[in-house]
């Protein structure tokens, strides 16, 4: 009798599941409908406070729906016209290239795009940078000197560094690195150099932070990662904590790579001027302070102090690239597999 | 009350034919046993009139309503037609009364109705007993006052009693006998004892090959089987070629009585073991003993009769094992009473 | 009289045979309904694929890419699905035949491995041993997080089927071995086969811990093709092979079920199970092998989450997001959990009650969802939600729905499995009482299945707590389940902040998990006191 209740209590249950959902949810997620969509591809711990500035600022609420980059940028294209994004705040130049390919980002204003060097916005002026990271070689001072440490990536495929060398193959900032091999040198240098790394027993890892610990372990000689990982760990834990040390490759080496968060307006946004607020926020002085301060990444504006010990942004011999040259992430991902480097 | 009609009924499955044209009568208030042996399609008969099967082709009728026609198929619950499973097949998560009171509206009078019918079952006061704290015969009474509580037109019973043993089935029988006379049921009772539908049934339908081959009261069935193939599975026979004349049958057990059918020439006379009577005579129709089989309240002798073209096996029931006989004896035989004959087809 | 009384029982009785009655409407619109829902994502994945042209779609295909993709995906799941039979089955013999030294708690922690997110257990592996070679770290992970699947329905076979069965083998001269491997296992062969089928869609269908410990199969490719070109034609394509491999392998397990009937119609008589002893070498071996498959699928993961923890200090705990997460967790895979089961029930009835063309090809339709990437069929109702159902887009009955697609499957098992164990001649019997087919189903079908049932539920509840990447895509904006904060700190490479979401997590997920596994005993019970 007792099952017989509880079950015959279940049979109308689809339609008080919907209708107990549609009830509820807007209270339960606090979500205010005429608040500014964000999609962020960035941490919530990296972007909320500025946000919350932002709001207290402008009183403008905002919504910010966070997640993956790429998975971002896939749901805004499957949702089309009727997304309910406002703003897309990615991690890199690709994704936001690819929704601007799709026609689905507006056209920034000009006193907006030229806060912004142009190496770090999108040449039809879609998308623009909100802060840079740059690509470094970390390495372990017990087993090698700052000389000793190779001035470019092609040496890494000497047998001198057999099974010394760190990387995170499935990372998107080395495949965004991979790809700037590609357009800078062609793609038959980028296979070699894939393939030579393969062969010299390169050490694959899930990300730059496990990279880094490694190098500090001495698990490995070298590596190749962000800049800002390691400043994030000195910042944390003291300078002599970190045994690990870090080497800007000169001479517009791929492994200079300099890569931009950034930030575009969907088009099919029927709040333009909130939209556009919040972009200008973004590049706005206190926000770039947050990224040079909290993330220890580049400000892409003049102006606001570095984190400790970082050089300069145009200090950095970085290669010459157009960052919307890097959404060739197809073939890319293809090679890397072809290597073996998975 | 209400009889059940069935014309014609043809029911398949994957391509074998289970009833095959199967026509039944079954008058308003009496209990009719279809008998058969295994496999015969008598519980797919039952399925069918229950409204659990499709028939492929026939009309069933119960109480003059038609529930399964060309087109027509009326679902089990609105059929009126109460089923006794084998087993019972009770509710497991109900209670006696729940399990009683399953096919009863909600209503005031509904307790009452249960107790009324748990009264006629004789398990008054096992309302609030689980189906497994009964035993297999109370299981099988607590079925039958489940289908019998909404007052059916048609009650039907697939071999109830099968799942009892011997000692309980005869008493659990009688209680389902009286209490389905007590409630001027209708029903059908399906079974392939024949004892127990001969002894329960005011009409038996023996079933072979998807079709009633013999509806009638049991002693009619005993005495006046419709064909050989009846006569053989109600009961016990012995059959033996015979020639008809006016003055009797000639056989091997010499020249029979015959019930008159009128018929006369060659053909096969069925004797039922009781029937034969040994002897010591040595004159007369005479036999070897063969063997003995002595089932306690009486015993049957297989004796083995010379006959035109070699020897005949012939069963004789006595009351007791005649003293002294052993096999290889030779005794005498003797039929008494009518015997029914079946002229060559 | 003396006639013989023959043993055979009547065919087409109330235990096989035909039931060639049309299943009502009731039961075939509702299961219609499950079907075309669970079928959303193939009809996405058909209009993808062909977006790019038909031309682009085979190029796709036609890639000795796709072949190596499909070795290594099988591979990886007949891998784990034979390890998790070994392990289950042992398991589950153990727990419920043996005389093993506190059999009854053992018999509830071997089912907790269920509650350990596959991405959470992989992360542990891959912390704490870096350089763990992919395929075998993603085999080990898998077994240890998927074995359940095997043990739990093994388990609640072993406990119901007849030991009589063993005692004669064994009177008839087979070894214990011999019984075991001859008539043991052929008993539990429709659990297990019910249980490797659940192991080798959720290895198909992971994605968290092959890309974790990169193992490339299908799901990682399909993401990382996602991010890459955006289109998703390369995706979708590749997603239609998966289901082809899906369908090939529910259609396998369709074959080996076969016309086994679940049913067993005995006289009710309650049989007190006998256990096996295991002499002093067999009990260590038992207690070892019990110990080393807890210790790595339980104690290591919960280990290193309570190490994190620690290391992360209580300090930087954020106790309302913690308690928020917890609840928008509970919430929604409680709704999850019954969507998945309303939607199941019509299905796992007319599959077990309904052996016809049409049925099967409902149930089937019914698994199409499982062994699709969550994030394939996230975007699906992102592309059908957008399009069709704006109003509860990113709301959370979308969620729901996407939790019912997933996992559907889990929940028709189960509801096949139990309502499979009772006779359908009480439903029968029910109908000539007047009841129609839906209140035969209300009265009779489900109180009877209830308990199976419920473990079904209690099986998604805690698969949705589980669930990451369509939770990601589809949740409310704003909202926060514990497997979206743990990933969010994990993305940012942050175990001690995501320690006190995993540990939660797991605990959380444990709950239902100690109810399946300690529920066993009841079902068996109720199976038992039936069939009168």
């Amino acid at each position: 009798m007792r099952h017989r209740r509880l079950l015959a209590a279940m049979l109308p249950v689809p339609a008080l599941v919907l209708a107990a959902c549609g009830g509820t949810d807007e209270t339960a997620a606090g979500v205010d409908e005429s608040a500014l969509v964000v999609y962020s591809g960035r941490q919530e711990a990296l972007v909320q406070p500025i946000i919350d500035d932002f709001t207290e600022e402008t009183g403008i609420e905002v919504s910010v729906r966070y997640g993956n980059t790429a998975q971002l940028a896939a749901q805004i294209i499957e949702e089309g016209d009727r997304t309910p994004a406002d703003v897309y705040f990615a991690q890199d130049g690709g994704a936001l290239g690819a929704l601007a390919k799709e026609g689905m980002l507006e056209e920034l204003p000009a006193n907006l795009l030229d806060t912004v060097d142009p190496r770090y916005r999108a040449e039809d002026g879609t998308w623009i940078g909100t802060s840079g990271r740059a690509r470094v070689i970390v390495y372990d001072p017990d087993q090698l000197t700052e000389d000793e440490v190779p001035d470019s990536v092609f040496e890494l495929t000497d047998p001198r560094w057999k099974g010394k060398v760190g990387v995170a193959p499935s990372n998107a900032s080395f495949e965004a690195f991979v790809t700037a091999i590609r357009v800078l040198e062609g793609e038959d240098v980028a296979r070699e150099w894939l393939d030579g790394m393969a062969a010299n027993d390169v050490q694959l890892f899930d990300n730059n932070v496990l990279i880094l610990n490694a190098a500090e372990d001495g698990i490995i000689a070298l590596g190749l990662i962000n800049h800002y990982y390691w400043y994030e760990q000195v910042a944390e834990e003291g300078l002599d904590a970190v045994p690990a040390r870090l080497k800007f490759l000169p001479d517009g080496d791929p492994g200079a790579l300099v890569n931009v968060a950034g930030v575009g307006v969907l088009a099919a946004t029927d709040r333009d001027d909130d939209a556009l607020r919040f972009a200008e926020y973004l590049l706005g002085e206190s926000a770039q302070t947050f990224f040079a301060d909290v993330t220890k990444e580049y400000p892409l504006i003049a102006g606001i102090p570095l984190a400790e010990g970082l050089p300069p942004l145009d200090s950095l011999q970085s290669p010459d690239i157009d960052l919307s040259d890097l959404d060739t992430l197809e073939e890319t991902l293809q090679m890397i597999e072809e290597a073996g480097l998975t | 009350m209400s009889e059940l009609v069935v014309r014609g009924l043809e029911k398949s499955f994957d391509g074998t034919q289970v009833l095959r044209g199967l026509d039944l009568d079954v008058p308003a208030g009496s209990l009719a046993a279809v008998l058969g042996p295994s496999g015969c399609g008598k519980t797919t008969l039952l399925r069918v009139v229950a409204g659990f099967e499709i028939a492929d082709a026939g009309t069933v009728t119960v109480g003059g309503a038609v529930v399964a026609a060309r087109g027509i198929h009326l679902p089990p619950e609105r059929r009126r037609v109460g089923v006794v499973p084998q087993e019972g097949a009770l509710f497991p998560h109900l209670d006696v009364a729940g399990n009683v009171g399953f096919g009863l509206p909600r209503s005031a009078h509904r307790a009452a109705r249960v107790g009324e019918l748990l009264e006629l079952v004789g398990l008054l006061g096992y309302g609030d007993r689980m189906p497994y704290e009964l035993s297999g015969g109370q299981q099988q009474r607590v079925a039958l006052a489940r289908a019998l509580a909404p007052d059916p037109a048609l009650v039907l019973l697939d071999e109830p009693f099968n799942a009892l043993d011997t000692g309980l089935r005869a008493a659990v029988r009688e209680d389902v006998c009286s209490a389905l006379r007590t409630a001027g049921a209708t029903a059908v009772l399906v079974t392939h004892d024949q004892e127990e539908a001969l002894s329960m049934a005011d009409l038996v339908a023996v079933m072979a090959a998807g079709r009633i081959a013999q509806a009638a009261p049991p002693g009619e069935l005993y005495t006046a089987p419709s064909d050989l193939g009846v006569a053989t599975f109600v009961g016990d026979a012995v059959v033996l070629d015979a020639v008809a004349t006016s003055a009797g049958a000639d056989s091997p057990l010499g020249k029979l009585e015959l019930y008159d059918s009128g018929v006369r020439g060659p053909g096969r006379v069925v004797v039922r073991p009781e029937q034969v009577v040994l002897s010591n005579a040595a004159n007369g129709v005479v036999g070897t003993v063969t063997g003995t089989v002595f089932y306690g309240h009486d015993a049957v002798v297989r004796v083995s009769v010379s006959a035109p073209g070699g020897h005949v096996p012939v069963a004789a029931r006595c009351q007791g094992l005649p003293p002294g006989v052993v096999i290889g004896d030779t005794v005498g035989l003797r039929v008494v009473g009518p015997v029914t004959f079946f002229p060559a087809a | 009289m003396a006639v013989p009384r023959t043993l055979v029982r009547m065919p087409g009785a109330a235990a096989g045979g035909g039931r060639r009655q049309r299943p009502p409407l009731v039961l075939v619109v509702p299961a219609l309904v499950a079907a075309g829902v669970a079928l959303l994502p193939l009809a996405y994945l058909v209009v993808r694929s062909l977006d790019g042209g038909l031309g682009e779609f085979v190029e796709t295909l036609w890639r000795e890419r796709t072949l190596r993709l499909t070795l290594r995906s099988l591979g990886l799941a007949v891998s784990v699905t034979i390890a998790c039979l070994v392990i289950g089955i042992t398991l589950a013999w153990l727990t419920t035949r043996a005389k093993l030294p506190g059999r009854a708690g053992w018999a509830v922690v071997v089912a907790l491995p269920l509650a350990v997110p596959s991405y959470v257990a992989a992360y542990t592996w891959l912390a704490a041993f870096p350089t763990i070679p992919p395929f075998v770290g993603s085999v080990l992970v898998l077994t240890l997080c998927c074995y359940p699947y095997v043990l739990l329905p093994v388990a609640a076979m072993l406990l119901r089927s007849d030991p009589a069965l063993e005692e004669v083998a064994r009177s008839l001269g087979r070894g214990r071995m011999a019984t075991f491997l001859s008539v043991t296992l052929r008993q539990v062969r429709p659990a297990a086969a019910v249980g490797a089928l659940l192991v080798a869609l959720y290895v198909l269908s992971d994605f968290g811990a092959v890309a974790i410990l990169r193992f490339d199969v299908f799901t990682r490719v399909i993401y990382t093709s996602y991010r890459s070109s955006f289109d998703g034609t390369a995706a979708a394509a590749l997603g239609l092979v998966l289901v082809a491999i899906t369908s090939a392998i529910v259609w396998a397990e369709g074959r080996s079920r076969g016309r086994a009937s679940q049913a067993r119609i005995g006289s009710g008589a309650p049989r007190r199970l006998r256990t096996v002893a295991l002499g002093r070498s067999g009990t260590a071996a038992g207690l070892g092998f019990a110990i080393v498959v807890a210790g790595l699928a339980l104690a290591f993961p919960l280990g290193s989450l309570t190490y994190w923890l620690v290391q992360g200090g209580a300090a930087e705990l954020d106790l309302a997001a913690l308690g928020g997460a917890a609840v928008s967790t509970i919430a929604v895979s409680a709704l999850g959990a019954v969507l998945t089961t309303v939607l199941a029930i019509p299905v796992g009835v007319l599959a077990a009650r309904y052996r016809m063309r049409h049925v099967r090809a409902i149930e089937q339709a019914s698994y199409a969802g499982h062994a699709l990437p969550g994030i394939v069929v996230a975007l699906s109702l992102v592309f059908f939600g957008v399009r069709y159902a704006y109003p509860i887009y990113q709301r959370t009955p979308l969620l729901v729905l996407a939790y019912a697609v997933l996992f559907l499957p889990a929940a028709v098992g189960a509801v096949r499995a139990s309502v499979a164990q009772s006779p359908p001649m009480l439903e029968e019997i029910a109908r000539s009482l007047g009841r129609s087919p839906g209140r035969v189903l209300r009265d009779v079908t489900l109180p009877l299945a209830g308990p199976g049932v419920a473990a079904g539920a209690a099986l998604v509840f805690l698969t949705c707590m589980k669930e990451l990447p369509a939770t990601l895509l589809l949740r409310p904006t704003g909202l926060e389940t514990l497997a979206t904060e743990l990933w969010a700190e994990t993305e940012v490479a942050a175990y001690a902040a995501a320690a006190p979401y995993a540990t939660l997590l797991v605990l959380l997920a444990a709950l239902p998990t100690f109810l399946l596994g300690h529920r066993r005993r009841s079902v068996t019970l109720d199976v038992h006191g039936g069939g009168a």
